[in-house]
């Protein structure tokens, strides 16, 4: 019998789109200007100011990716495999100093990074002080004369309203797009 | 993108095979500890080094634990040659080359994981967790069509697989002697970090993986045994892990030691390289075991376990022995590697322990490690300045420490006086040279 080509039914059909409740306009923009500081901050290498944007309790993971088959039953982004960074405030302080020693060779002359960040959602939570964002960001670096890296990737941060009514950043995942790490070292916060 | 390394690859000079053993030892002059930049940029002696170290020697491939069951399997390289260490159905490591026998394109596309059978994706053939052909579609015509088609003689190209104490090491020469032939008297220095405790060892789960624009030697001699690159190029990060520079140490109270071209630069300080992973538990632990550890393996080599030290086993395997870190350089041209980093811990050790584990060493020795930063640029300007037709001909010192050698009762192998020592660097560019100079 001969196919009759057109709509079968081994096609995908499209799913109608799932309403969710907007978040305050207000909201969306100081969580934008938030995050677009935050990332002037680390162009300028204002670190200090940067670890001040943070709660005391914060948790900055960007877990290495692996490629694995569809099939494997592991899940994609696990706590429990390496990381490019897993750090607590005490572990963001000592990579800060590091940064900011007169001794970090492969900081002087100064990395120029530019992180441009974009496709910010903003997600109610049912705490009032506390928003999930997502974005996501594209950092270059350029090092000495010719040296450039690019990365980009995904961001998922839970931000949290502060006494004095400023947000801070509780938390942060950050999931690159490169498996093997395409540059000899990461001296960037993303 | 084009990336900054692929500028680097240097222009061919040289067809492989042409450079002599005559001209191979003028450029490695070890009694004038001189060196000729050209082993770092000449392709030709780039391509003799994949067939006549690469293709020859024993390389480390896998930690046990990586492939714990049947079925277990990681992707990695030897020399430029992509693998697949698999654990088979009998329990066995099977190392084997990773493209297929038909059309040659990769099988496995995955780094990690568990399967029966690896398929090609080009035409369905698949193979066993041993390499072997255990099908393909339209067998039948193969059979019909094929003279002589037997699926036995198109399995997948094997390595000799022999393991030391969960490092699972792999050859492709046939006829080389084994493995506990290759290490030697390293073994009784390896046990350090593989048999301190009865439970042996195991990697954390995962890996970091990234490119470096650099020839391989720089990283592979560095953790051979400059000791002597610590203090300054890693003065940031000491201040960062520990509040303040790296000390200054008493050269008269630490070695370095060589066997066979591998290397180990240490101290007795039982917790120094241990303590830049920023964990007081860490310490504890170690401090705890001590005396544990001193009747399992003597005084003497428990004051090495979490001791300042760097350690390359020739010619791509290196670990901070003191710190945990493991990793591997793996050639991708003349100016640039495929850098594998992961974290060994003792099997019996809290969970909690080994998370501080995992996170100190990523946290130090990971591309984003406050003290493995400054050590990328340092390789990568080291080798492109060999782009220049002047600056490569300028040979390089590696001269310091000529007469350290000494006899110690205890300390096995070849050993030196002082860490800060060319020695190791020496010994693992000896053994680069009887290698290349081996038809």
């Amino acid at each position: 019998m001969a196919l009759v080509l057109g709509d079968n039914p081994a096609l995908k059909k499209p799913l109608p789109p799932q309403p969710s409740p907007l978040p305050p306009m207000q909201l969306v923009f100081e969580v934008q200007q938030f995050l677009y500081r935050e990332a002037r901050l680390l162009d300028e290498e204002r670190y200090q100011e940067w670890l001040g944007l943070m709660t005391g309790d914060i948790h900055y993971w960007m877990p290495g990716i692996q490629a694995r088959y569809r099939k494997d039953k592991t899940p994609r982004l696990d706590p429990k495999r390496m990381a490019l960074f897993d750090d607590d405030m005490l572990n963001m302080r000592r990579r800060v100093t590091r940064f900011l020693d007169a001794t970090a060779w492969a900081e002087d002359p100064p990395t120029r990074s530019c992180h441009t960040i974009s496709n910010v959602e903003v997600e109610l939570t049912p705490r009032d002080d506390e928003f999930k964002v997502y974005s996501t960001f594209i950092n270059c670096r350029g090092r000495g004369e010719t040296e450039e890296y690019w990365l980009t990737g995904r961001r998922t941060d839970l931000l949290r309203r502060a006494g004095d009514g400023t947000l801070r950043l509780a938390s942060r995942e950050i999931v690159m797009t490169q498996s093997v790490l395409l540059a000899k070292n990461l001296n960037v916060f993303l | 993108m084009k990336r900054a390394a692929a500028k680097l690859q240097m222009q061919p000079e040289t067809a492989a095979g042409t450079v002599t053993a005559k001209a191979l030892r003028e450029l490695v002059d070890l009694e004038a500890g001189r060196i000729d930049r050209r082993i770092f940029w000449d392709h030709g002696i780039y391509r003799m080094e994949l067939e006549r170290i690469f293709a020859r020697c024993w390389l480390f491939v896998a930690h046990e634990s990586q492939v714990a069951a049947p079925g277990d399997f990681i992707t990695t390289y030897m020399g430029e040659d992509g693998v697949i260490v698999a654990r088979g159905t009998d329990g066995k490591v099977n190392v084997f080359l990773n493209s297929c026998t038909h059309r040659g394109n990769k099988i496995c596309h995955a780094e990690a994981g568990n399967k029966k059978r690896f398929t090609c994706n080009y035409h369905g053939w698949c193979f066993d967790t041993a390499g072997a052909l255990v099908g393909l579609p339209a067998e039948e015509l193969y059979q019909k069509t094929c003279p002589g088609f037997d699926k036995d003689e198109l399995g997948l190209h094997r390595a000799r697989v022999e393991s030391y104490k969960g490092l699972v090491f792999a050859t492709f020469d046939e006829t080389s002697p084994g493995l506990d032939e290759y290490l030697g008297d390293y073994r009784w220095y390896l046990d350090v970090l593989l048999d301190n405790d009865e439970g042996g060892t195991e990697f954390c789960e995962g890996s970091i993986k990234s490119r470096m624009a650099c020839n391989w030697k720089f990283p592979a001699e560095n953790f051979a045994g400059d000791s002597y690159h610590a203090a300054w190029t890693h003065n940031s990060g000491a201040v960062a892990m520990l509040g303040q520079g790296v000390g200054k140490s008493n050269q008269e109270k630490s070695y370095q030691m060589n066997v066979n071209g591998h290397a180990w630069q240490f101290g007795l300080d039982m917790v120094g390289n241990a303590m830049t992973l920023g964990e007081q538990d860490i310490v504890d632990y170690l401090r705890e075991r001590e005396s544990k550890v001193a009747a399992r393996l003597g005084k003497i080599r428990s004051r090495m376990v979490g001791a300042i030290s760097s350690a390359t086993l020739f010619p791509h395997m290196s670990f901070l022995a003191g710190h945990s870190t493991f990793r591997t350089w793996h050639p991708k041209g003349t100016a640039e590697i495929e850098l594998h980093t992961w974290v060994l811990v003792n099997k019996s050790a809290p969970d909690a322990l080994k998370d501080k584990y995992r996170n100190g060493v990523m946290r130090t020795f990971s591309p984003s490690g406050t003290l493995e930063m400054d050590d990328g640029d340092n390789w990568e300007n080291a080798s492109a300045s060999n782009q220049g037709v002047v600056t490569r001909r300028q040979k390089l010192h590696y001269a310091l420490g000529m007469d350290s050698r000494i006899e110690h009762e205890e300390l096995k192998g070849v050993l030196h006086l002082r860490k800060y020592n060319d020695s190791n660097q020496r010994a693992f560019y000896q053994r680069w040279l009887d290698l290349m100079c081996k038809e």
